[in-house]
């Protein structure tokens, strides 16, 4: 795979306080990269210097093979981007917009398809103040898509957004990537980075704490999964003889066993083996949630 | 072809948006309108031949005084748009992350601005033809007498206030400070450039003050040629002179942003 973005060492100060701090990583074409961290983290300051909008105080970044610095024109031919904190003039209407916007594009994407697409079809002639929240947010996401982009920065994606908007934006940004799209992914939400994102870069205090897939990332932690289910049959101390599992407890019916690996596939089988059938088999794993605290929480308490 | 599409689309979004919220025909149009007719009334246009003014201080200098404020006012509409309409504007797209998300999807400040300079230049011809018929039809007022001279007038004031109003643009942090700053700045100009009280009627210390600011070099530099005076070198100078001083930091700070 080939690689479309290349930060190497950034840094980033304003006045005295440093935003970004010798921040390194790199995303492949074709994936969803999420930069994960709590805010004031630097992960907004790291992608509007890799678009161009703001100017690195050090280290390097290639961005499609290009200095975003000194080839930003090109560049944002090629990029698309959704930016936190921006608007419209308030009288410009939705349909005006992406019309607008299109004309400085060299490979235009038809404002129709866009509008369907991002289901802003009642609003087409809504006025941008009069838009809800989540209303513009999709326009801002179909903004970022106006030109045709390789690759697109999406910045806090779903803010705003209702749950179901919420995971409708998801699906449109799989189907996305499946048309070839490369797609930055800034947010705090844990739950959009471990639905999403391919490869996580996890950020604090302005620095890469760890760059992995979500599943790596919560291999890393080492932590159990936890396997709940209740039963009254009296004797499953054989439970301990799998290799997965590390403990068995009960207290009355309720049965907890923890463990490391495939612990729920395992357990299931052979419990069914032995004809114990429990309706409430479920599984608790650590999620990407706990790998953040853990790499981030642990790092301001200390 | 980007650039020019790009410009056409950027123009005619801004005209859309003018026509939805015309809220600066209040100063470019409305206000110098007006005021050229109430100075007009005040001072009568009957008393003048000017030249017979009895004290001989020639305060409209030598012309009556609907021409004197006729052309004086086109010089308003100037000072309105550089110093209001153009700043308000640009200062709140800044402030509201409109200039950011252009940026972002190539659009230059630059095609912003040249959007903003046509609908201001289409504004400031549509409030001084009005202005002018009027004068003519209500009161006869003189047409000018020296049509490039007064052109070449137009431009230079352009460049000079379309400058001071981008770098007030660039170092305000707010649409509203625009607009406090803006105001005050037209408001202190209006009164001692010889567009209200002639400047001959002025104490000198304010006379004085009001020439060094850059609406009584367009003033004059507008009148001389509309009344037939020749061009006025030292007031295209100055022009000049404000143009480059406003317009270098300006380009600088916008470029830099």
């Amino acid at each position: 795979m080939a690689t479309v973005i290349t930060v190497d060492h950034l840094r980033k100060v304003y006045g005295r306080t440093v935003a970004v701090d010798d921040l390194s990583f790199s995303v492949e074409r074709g994936e969803i990269f999420g930069i994960l961290g709590p805010n004031g983290a630097g992960k907004t300051t790291t992608v509007e210097c890799v678009q161009g909008l703001r100017t690195a105080d050090g280290g390097t970044v290639r961005v499609l093979g290009l200095d975003p610095t000194t080839q930003a024109a090109e560049l944002r031919q090629r990029v698309g981007s959704q930016l936190q904190d921006s608007a419209l003039p308030g009288r410009l209407r939705v349909g005006e917009s992406l019309e607008l916007f299109a004309a400085f594009a060299r490979h235009p994407v038809d404002s129709e398809q866009l509008i369907t697409r991002w289901r802003l079809q009642e609003q087409r002639d809504q006025a941008f103040d009069s838009l809800s929240g989540g209303q513009r947010q999709r326009l801002f996401i179909a903004l970022a898509f106006v030109n045709s982009p390789e690759l697109v920065f999406l910045d806090e994606l779903t803010q705003g957004l209702d749950p179901q908007a919420r995971r409708a934006t998801w699906d449109l940004i799989r189907e996305i990537r499946e048309g070839g799209t490369t797609v930055v992914l800034v947010t705090h939400f844990m739950d959009e980075a471990e639905q999403l994102c391919d490869r996580i870069a996890v950020v604090d205090d302005g620095k890469v704490v760890a760059i992995d897939t979500p599943q790596g990332l919560v291999d890393g932690l080492g932590m159990q999964s936890v396997v709940r289910f209740t039963s009254p049959e009296p004797d499953l101390g054989w439970l301990e003889q799998l290799e997965v599992v590390e403990s068995v407890s009960r207290r009355a019916d309720a049965v907890e066993v923890r463990g490391n690996g495939p612990v729920l596939a395992l357990v299931a089988s052979k419990l069914v083996a032995r004809g114990i059938v429990p309706l409430d088999l479920r599984v608790e794993r650590p999620t990407v949630e706990d790998a953040f605290l853990n790499l981030t929480g642990r790092r301001i308490r200390g | 072809m980007t650039a020019m599409g790009g410009y056409v689309a950027m123009t005619r979004a801004e005209f859309r948006l003018f026509r939805r919220e015309p809220f600066s025909i209040v100063f470019v149009l409305a206000f110098p309108l007006m005021m050229m007719m109430l100075l007009s009334a005040v001072f009568g246009n009957d008393q003048a031949d000017a030249q017979d003014v009895e004290n001989g201080m020639l305060v409209w200098r030598g012309v009556t005084p609907t021409d004197y404020y006729t052309a004086a006012s086109v010089a308003v509409i100037i000072a309105a748009l550089g110093l209001m309409t153009l700043p308000i504007n640009l200062a709140g797209y800044r402030e509201r992350g409109i200039l950011r998300r252009l940026r972002a999807s190539s659009v230059s400040v630059w095609i912003l601005v040249s959007a903003q300079l046509t609908l201001a230049l289409v504004t400031f011809v549509a409030g001084a033809l009005v202005m002018g018929v009027v004068a003519w039809l209500a009161y006869d007022a003189m047409v000018p007498q020296d049509v490039i001279g007064v052109f070449v007038a137009l431009v230079f004031g352009t460049a000079a206030f379309g400058a001071l109003g981008l770098l007030l643009a660039a170092v305000v942090r707010s649409s509203r400070s625009a607009q406090g700053i803006g105001l005050l700045l037209f408001f202190a100009m209006w009164l001692i450039s010889g567009t209200a009280p002639p400047r001959a009627v002025l104490p000198s210390g304010l006379s004085d003050l009001g020439g060094v600011l850059p609406l009584a070099p367009l003033v004059t530099a507008l009148q001389d040629p509309w009344f037939g005076f020749g061009w006025s070198a030292t007031d295209l100078a100055f022009l000049t002179g404000y143009a480059f001083a406003a317009g270098v930091p300006a380009l600088w700070l916008f470029r830099r942003d």
